[in-house]
């Protein structure tokens, strides 16, 4: 029963790597954290299910399509909103994605109404090993986070885009500077970060319902498993989404499963009092 | 058409006092609370329970006390962190509330809510005349709520806060406890909140957990941003036509074919989103700015006083 719990929360920490490493990458840019990524998550769905089931295109393709159009989201909420509002301080930031989450909710909502849907997947027996039971969503969440994981740590320590973001990230005057221009990496960064989140959607839409509030269930978790990992540290958020995963999948031992997003809030407080700059040390006390 | 004035102008009275905590919150103090929704919630669900026992009047207070006491724990938890962390706290703390009364069933009601919330004075009532004392009690509330906020911007407090907010390590150098200032600023505010939930209960006597969604948060940072931060007229006008201006697209409905009732709320909501974003681009200011207060206003040359 426990190692059952604490497989599938690890499938839950994969499912969470993705928008916590986005909303992580974005801070470290542009210093703000970006509270549409829930209804961000929540348009991914969206967009590979009308791939999926509208047009009838197979999943792997409507993900990509979910990819991109989460992409572009975010670069036309970036060029639109965020860029203009960049010189105003990270609470104007702050207040602004929250009406870009709004705006967002509200497309999918008004296009798709309030029904719960899902994509046209044929349900299969879930695979058992060792008393354990391990179902295709599982397996397809697991390799597709791993895969993405392993590219874009690549991307980000070994590729010259990567050293430019992380210049960025530390110092942009610095990088500036040194002719790494901090619009076109900032572009860059959302783009890569919405793709990013729009695979989330796909694969939690696989996991549950899609409906216009989806992505709302995954915002406090995201947030939580930034925190924990340091906002700004993308090693970390991947190990913050890990342990948020299983800790609340494991609460199910001691507390009833309504309460189990009570977890992520827990962590969070928790994680404030006695270690605010989370597990790997990003600085959180302003001056 | 009457009752209809009646409920429109109780909840304008009651966005006003949630706009003014913000405003005291974000405005004067520059602490962002996305929690809003959750000790308006809070602030209902203490009156609504403790009402019926202690009375409405020290309902209220209790719904005021408990909102600032975990106002002030929140912030006490965050405050010293850069900005970000204490609007996911929030956001957390909300969404918390949410949970837990959704499944505390017995002091809650749960999904069901709690039903027959007595009203003030409604021994005293005479037939008939229900509406016209909560509308009465509504907008006593506010210009109470609205003439506190004023003399707190004008007091010292007030003063100390926007230095803090503007320049909080100018104002440490000069000896003003920035972190008590904040957490302060930030328990008035939590106060005011659950005041503005207590009167959401008096007015509808039901109160389920579908009532406080992060929507209230949404129309609190809009009436803010509309009115002008830090301006409590500025406030009370961008409430007041902000809820004008939501009311009447409830009518659009007749208006526009081929939008049904899920759409035309899905438009409503994103307008609120459309607003508050291009209000931040265009309008920083809001409709009525930040009075620029001198040192005249608060010390009048002597010459004067004579």
């Amino acid at each position: 029963m426990a190692l059952q719990l604490f497989l599938n929360g690890l499938v839950t920490g994969l499912l969470l790597a993705l928008p916590a490493l986005a909303l992580t990458l974005v801070f470290g840019i542009l210093r703000f954290a970006n509270f549409a990524v829930g209804a961000l998550l929540t348009l991914g769905a969206y967009a590979a299910y009308t791939a999926n089931v509208v047009l009838g295109l197979p999943l792997p393709i409507a993900a990509a399509f979910a990819a991109g159009t989460v992409a572009l989201a975010s670069l036309i909420a970036d060029a639109l909103v965020f860029e203009r509002l960049r010189t105003r301080g990270s609470i104007t930031l702050l207040v602004a994605s929250m009406g870009v989450s709004l705006v967002v909710e509200n497309i999918c909502r008004f296009i798709f109404g309030n029904a719960a849907r899902s994509f046209d997947l044929a349900v299969a027996r879930p695979m058992r090993w060792n008393g354990l039971r391990i179902n295709h969503e599982q397996l397809i969440t697991a390799g597709v986070v791993i895969i993405a994981l392993v590219l874009l740590h690549l991307l980000i320590t070994a590729s010259p885009l990567g050293r430019a973001m992380r210049a960025v990230a530390d110092n942009a005057s610095l990088a500036a500077v040194r002719g790494v221009e901090r619009r076109t990496i900032a572009r860059i960064t959302f783009a890569l970060t919405g793709a990013l989140i729009g695979l989330a959607g796909v694969l939690a839409g696989l996991d549950r319902a899609i409906d216009p509030l989806m992505g709302w269930n995954y915002q406090i978790p995201i947030f939580a498993a930034a925190i924990l990992g340091g906002l700004g540290s993308p090693i970390g958020a991947v190990a913050g989404a890990l342990l948020i995963g299983v800790a609340e999948e494991m609460s199910a031992l001691v507390l009833p499963v309504s309460f189990r997003q009570i977890v992520s809030f827990g962590v969070i407080l928790l994680l404030l009092l006695f270690r605010a700059n989370g597990l790997f040390g990003a600085k959180a006390i302003r001056k | 058409m009457i009752s209809y004035l009646v409920t429109v102008v109780i909840l304008v009275s009651i966005a006003a006092l949630v706009g003014l905590a913000l405003n005291l919150q974000w405005g004067l103090a520059g602490l962002v609370n996305f929690g809003v929704a959750g000790f308006v919630a809070l602030g209902a669900y203490t009156l609504a329970i403790s009402a019926p026992h202690v009375g409405w009047l020290a309902g209220m207070v209790l719904a005021a006390a408990v909102c600032a006491g975990l106002s002030m724990l929140l912030s006490l938890l965050t405050i010293r962190l850069e900005e970000n962390y204490l609007a996911i706290v929030t956001i957390g703390f909300a969404e918390i509330v949410r949970i837990l009364l959704l499944n505390l069933g017995e002091l809650t009601g749960g999904a069901l809510g709690i039903a027959d919330i007595p009203r003030p004075f409604a021994g005293v009532t005479p037939a008939g005349w229900g509406d016209a004392v909560i509308l009465a009690f509504a907008l006593g509330l506010v210009v109470i709520v609205f003439a506190f906020s004023e003399a707190l911007v004008r007091s010292p407090f007030g003063r100390a806060l926007r230095a803090v907010r503007d320049d909080a390590t100018a104002a440490a150098a000069l000896g003003k406890p920035v972190l008590a200032l904040r957490v302060r600023a930030f328990a008035i505010g939590g106060a005011i909140m659950g005041l503005a939930g207590a009167l959401h209960a008096f007015f509808l006597t039901y109160i389920d957990p579908s009532q406080f969604t992060p929507i209230i948060t949404a129309y609190a940072f809009m009436a803010v941003i509309a009115g002008g931060r830090g301006s409590n007229l500025g406030l009370v006008l961008g409430a007041g036509s902000i809820m004008l201006i939501l009311e009447a697209t409830r009518f659009l409905k007749d208006v526009i074919p081929g939008v049904d009732g899920v759409q035309l709320s899905a438009l409503r909501l994103g307008m609120i989103g459309v607003g508050i974003v291009l209000l931040l681009i265009l309008r920083p200011e809001g409709l009525v700015s930040e009075p620029k207060r001198r040192f005249a206003d608060f010390f009048p040359p002597e010459s004067e006083k004579a």
